[in-house]
């Protein structure tokens, strides 16, 4: 056999080694049921519930923000999110969380938010109020 | 229903731009066929004459289309779709290139531009290699033409739709009740360049990187060349130049990125394993790794078949890349994804394609291409180079892997609806324990076998363990002063530092001791060395970024536990973080960027100021100014770190309809205040100095206002020295009412003056003591605080208050009046007016010091007049005010600041390493 084969071996040895332990840092996103019956740390996607009440006071703590969240699962539930809240929060069309739960609350420390349309706007922009009303 | 006649468009462009594109298309085709046909052996020289003129044909083109789509987005022709979608009236024109290449269909047109400009260039190099080389370039120029063709495909009932236009007319692409509007043109207006894309990076980024993408299917259609004319060996040496050129140029792309996020996106961070940065990053590694096979092959004739492999793989992957990107599968995993185009399966039909027509190449020549009976020799250069791209393939593999997760998902759920889409927790952890070791491997292989020979002329074993013992010692000498300096927390960053400082001592000692600093062979000492040094400056900013905006003065535990890497920072208070002081000095607004003013003074431990210097974060609007799109980090660069700092704003200072819930839940307390009134409030002691009829209000502005009257109200809080003044105001124009509330950021108060008020500001007649006062033309007398002249009469009185009848006999008296407190002047003009016999008095007022007039009664024989003359009772009036208490604070920033040691080593290494590859590509320039 040559040395080329057995490096190459070696490789594709040492690749299947890592998928299997990669496969601990994949996961599907959680519910709020999932991640507190396993406590681990997941990612939790959902929409700002938009009608509870959310906490923000940066004068006191600029890094701890908390506000409703509601689960692919249509469960409403207060989570935590230690940061700053992010600038274009209300808009948000989808909120992703990364956190575990700490007693009865979710906490999260990382947050991606998606926005409708990031780059572009849909709608056709014209100069002046026109009759046409049902432009989209 | 009648055809419209539509005004205003412009249609030429268009028309010019579509034939273009259908003609880029055909000769795209024609080229490739007719390439195709010169191929064969004894072709008639006709053939490859044709192609080379159909490329050109096709290159032309090509141009003149992306010249219509700059003619109309130029001259704002908001009638195209592309236009509308990318230009605005307010953009400016710098950014013309970057709207261009914002949308999708720009962006191919730029890769394909960059194809023909280096078609050209290999056409003009009289290639051995031209036939297949160019018959294979057009034919990928002929796919990259049918995302653009913008044609509907019927099978059988399904419509497929190819391409997605950019020279189409707005109202070809959507169906709007605007276009019953025969003057639709001159309603629309563009959407214009999201903000975030306004600036340099978005220029200079792009056409790097296509054209470092562009350049990779050289070595691609170089591959193929050898593999179709089955001449295994003329192929590398052009291959090799295309590849170092391509490598150096597709590296200094994906750098610009890089530095365009840490420069300006993100908060200090150059990657962050974003599935689009990896499926540049990975062609890229394949690339080198094909260089390196591609040396080991021209050299020794060993590794042909994996250089084949890597050139081809590498565009494959270019192309794969391009699907991730733009058929928007990435999803929510990336920040990078363009707007959908509905490509998907056309993208998908291009990387399949192009996979199979190389795959169909390779594997059909396998056999015959040429490989040594005898395998390398233990310590020879060719198999630690070839071990070494082994490594790179590794490290490509992993990276495509993981980022493909999202292509996993899809095709999972394509054959189980139910299933769950699978994601990377934490990519940048992920994607890092396993590069490290791709790190470690790649740096001590490039420290060793640049000592080592090609074939047989093995190298002294002494001589070799002298130099890696040299770069060993010296290797653990830098590990041990970098943990001095900053800190390495694990031992696996221990081992890859030292695999790096080996790396940067062997090929220091490589080029002083073996190549004795002769710097034409250097090139690859530039890229290796820079290599290491890369990965040094990573571990010293990645490990030791450091916050400054943490305050450890804080008294709450709970709090500071909790407290990640932001501080609020009030306005005008400095405050201590780490060394520095902050001072937070307001803000300003410019176009679509607010900069919000911070201090920085940098100190000893005795407080002594070492540095002071002011930074400009900011903070981005959108397109119609009602919410922030971004916030904008500021840096000050130095040798050793760089310091950024960020800053964002609580919401309601930015955003309209936030502003507005936030007034919903201020609760509002009234209070009647007559001057010298001492009251007190929820938290506070008011006391109202004076009511102005010059407002202090910094608002307020008298041009803009008939009328204003303002308050000076000074508070105190329970308990506290400090005193505050606030000046709610009122303004009056015609009828309307403007509020000018005032904020007291520090007692969390906001009040206004009840609209109300001005109708008690308007006296009634009777609370005024009026006093006669007889004057003559140009005589003057004192009143009060007055000295009043009558200076003119004027017989058509022009006055809101009085509407002229038939009839009427209307004189105005135009009074000079004089306020001796403070020399002011103004004028008064009272009218006296008889109707039907009977007089009138329309009075004349100044509202800053309460002075009314009436021009009472004319007498003809004395030559006098008299007038009334009163003072309204100002101190005694009582105004309604509204006290909150519960405002938010907004007079603050939320600040962070980073430090980052080190940073300096990654910029320079990673452009060391790029500029290698070029210095690489220049000397086979001039060797051939």
């Amino acid at each position: 056999m040559k040395k080329t084969h057995i490096v190459a071996i070696v490789m594709i040895l040492v690749a299947a080694v890592i998928l299997i332990t990669a496969s601990g840092d994949v996961s599907t996103y959680a519910t709020f049921e999932t991640a507190k019956i396993s406590g681990d740390r997941v990612k939790i996607a959902g929409v700002f519930a938009k009608d509870r009440p959310m906490v923000y006071d940066p004068v006191k703590n600029a890094n701890w923000f908390s506000f409703y969240l509601t689960d692919t699962d249509n469960k409403t539930e207060k989570v935590i999110l230690l940061k700053a809240k992010p600038a274009d929060f209300e808009r948000s069309e989808q909120v992703i969380l990364t956190g575990k739960y700490q007693e009865d609350t979710f906490v999260a420390d990382e947050v991606l938010t998606k926005c409708p349309s990031k780059y572009k706007d849909e709608e056709i922009a014209l100069r002046k109020k026109s009759p046409n009303k049902a432009i989209q | 229903m009648d055809e419209i006649q539509y005004v205003g468009e412009h249609l030429l462009p268009g028309i010019i731009g579509n034939f273009a594109l259908v003609l880029a298309f055909c000769t795209a085709l024609l080229s490739a066929i007719s390439y195709y046909y010169s191929t064969k052996p004894y072709a008639d020289s006709k053939w490859s004459k044709m192609g080379r003129i159909s490329f050109w044909i096709h290159g032309v083109s090509v141009i003149t289309l992306i010249a219509c789509i700059f003619y109309v987005m130029y001259n704002r022709m908001f009638e195209y779709r592309y236009v509308i979608e990318h230009v605005s009236d307010d953009l400016p024109m710098k950014y013309i290139l970057s709207a261009f290449w914002e949308g999708q269909e720009g962006s191919f047109l730029l890769w394909m531009f960059w194809h023909v400009v280096l078609g050209f260039i290999f056409i003009r190099g009289k290639s051995m290699f031209e036939s297949p080389v160019i018959c294979i370039l057009a034919l990928i120029q002929l796919v990259l033409t049918s995302m653009l063709l913008g044609v509907y495909v019927g099978f059988g009932d399904s419509m497929y739709k190819l391409g997605s236009n950019p020279i189409l007319l707005l109202r070809d692409t959507v169906d709007l009740p605007l276009f019953n509007n025969a003057e639709y043109v001159s309603l629309l207006k563009g959407n214009g360049l999201n903000p975030l894309l306004q600036n340099y990076w978005m220029t200079i980024h792009p056409p790097t990187l296509f054209l470092g993408f562009a350049s990779t299917a050289f070595p691609f259609c170089l591959a193929i060349a050898g593999l179709w004319t089955k001449q295994h060996k003329a192929w590398l040496k052009p291959a090799l130049r295309w590849s170092l050129f391509s490598g150096g140029i597709l590296g200094i792309g994906i750098l610009m990125g890089g530095a365009w996020a840490y420069e300006a996106l993100t908060f200090g961070g150059y990657w962050a394993w974003d599935p689009v940065e990896n499926t540049s990053l990975v062609p890229w590694i394949v690339l080198v790794a094909g260089i390196h096979t591609n040396l080991i092959a021209k050299s020794t004739g060993y590794s042909m078949r994996s250089t084949y492999a890597f050139y081809l793989m590498c565009f494959i992957l270019i192309l794969y890349s391009t699907f991730l990107t733009r058929s928007g599968i990435l999803g929510d995993t990336s920040v990078h994804a363009f707007t959908e185009m509905g490509l998907e399966w056309q993208l998908v039909f291009m990387v399949v394609f192009f996979t199979s027509l190389a795959k169909l190449f390779f594997f059909f020549n396998w056999k015959n291409i040429p490989a040594p009976k005898t395998e390398e020799k233990f310590l020879s250069r060719e198999f630690w180079m070839f071990i070494g791209a082994l490594v790179l393939l590794f490290s490509a593999i992993l990276i495509t892997v993981s980022s493909s997760l999202p292509v996993f998902n899809k095709i999972m759920s394509f054959f189980d609806a139910t299933y769950v889409g699978r994601v990377i927790e934490d990519p940048i952890p992920h994607y890092n324990k396993y590069q490290i070791w791709i790190g470690v491997f790649v740096a001590l292989l490039s420290g060793i076998s640049v000592f080592l020979r090609y074939g047989s002329r093995t190298i002294k074993l002494k001589t070799l363990f002298t130099h890696i013992a040299i770069g060993a010692i010296l290797g653990v000498l830098l590990v041990y002063l970098f943990e001095r300096w900053l800190g390495l927390h694990a031992w696996q960053y221990r081992v890859l530092m030292f695999a790096c400082s080996f790396g940067v001592v062997s090929n220091l000692d490589y080029l002083i001791s073996v190549i004795r600093g002769n710097l034409k062979l250097a090139s690859s000492v530039c890229s290796h060395f820079g290599f290491s040094l890369m990965i040094i400056g990573v571990l010293a900013s990645g490990l030791n970024e450091q916050v400054i905006s943490s305050n450890s003065f804080l008294l709450d535990v709970e709090q500071s536990e909790r407290l990640g890497n932001a501080l609020p920072l009030y306005e005008n208070i400095p405050m201590f973080m780490n060394g520095y002081w902050a001072t937070y000095k307001g803000d300003t607004l410019e176009g679509f960027t607010r900069r919000y003013e911070v201090d920085i003074r940098k100190v000893d431990e005795n407080n002594n100021t070492l540095e002071e210097y002011t930074m400009w974060p900011s903070a981005i609007y959108d397109k119609d100014m009602a919410k922030i799109a971004a916030f904008n980090p500021d840096k000050r660069h130095y040798w050793m770190e760089d310091i950024f700092v960020n800053a964002q704003v609580p919401s309601p200072k930015f955003d309209v309809k936030f502003a507005h819930e936030m007034e919903d839940t201020l609760r509002y307390n009234d209070y009647i205040l007559t001057v010298g009134d001492t009251f007190k409030t929820e938290n506070s002691i008011g006391i109202l100095k004076s009511i102005d009829f010059e407002p202090k209000h910094k608002d307020f502005n008298m041009d803009d206002n008939d009328l204003g009257v303002g308050l000076s109200i000074e508070f105190q809080q329970d308990g506290k020295e400090e005193i505050y003044e606030a000046n709610p105001s009122l303004g009056l124009k015609g009828n309307l009412v403007f509020q000018y509330p005032d904020k007291l950021d520090r007692l969390n108060m906001k009040m206004r003056i009840e609209d109300s008020f001005f109708e008690t500001l308007f006296t009634p007649e009777q609370l005024i003591d009026f006093e006669n006062k007889v004057l003559k033309q140009n005589e003057t007398i004192d009143y009060k605080d007055f000295k009043i002249t009558l200076s003119a009469f004027d017989r058509n009185p022009q006055n809101d208050l009085y509407e002229a009848q038939d009839g009427d006999i209307a004189i105005a008296a135009e009074l000079t009046v004089l306020r001796k407190s403070d020399n002011k002047i103004f004028a008064l003009d009272p009218i006296y007016v008889l109707r039907e016999g009977r007089p009138f008095s329309i009075k004349d007022y100044e509202a800053s010091s309460g002075l009314h007039v009436h021009f009472a009664n004319i007498n003809p024989q004395e030559e006098n007049f008299e007038f009334k003359l009163g003072m309204d009772k100002r101190s005694s009036m009582s105004v309604p005010v509204q006290i909150a208490e519960n405002m938010p604070a907004t007079d603050f920033i939320i600040f962070e600041a980073k430090r980052f040691p080190g940073i300096n080593f990654f910029w320079l290494g990673s452009t060391m390493m790029m500029l290698g590859l070029i210095f690489g590509f220049i000397r086979k320039l001039r060797n051939t």
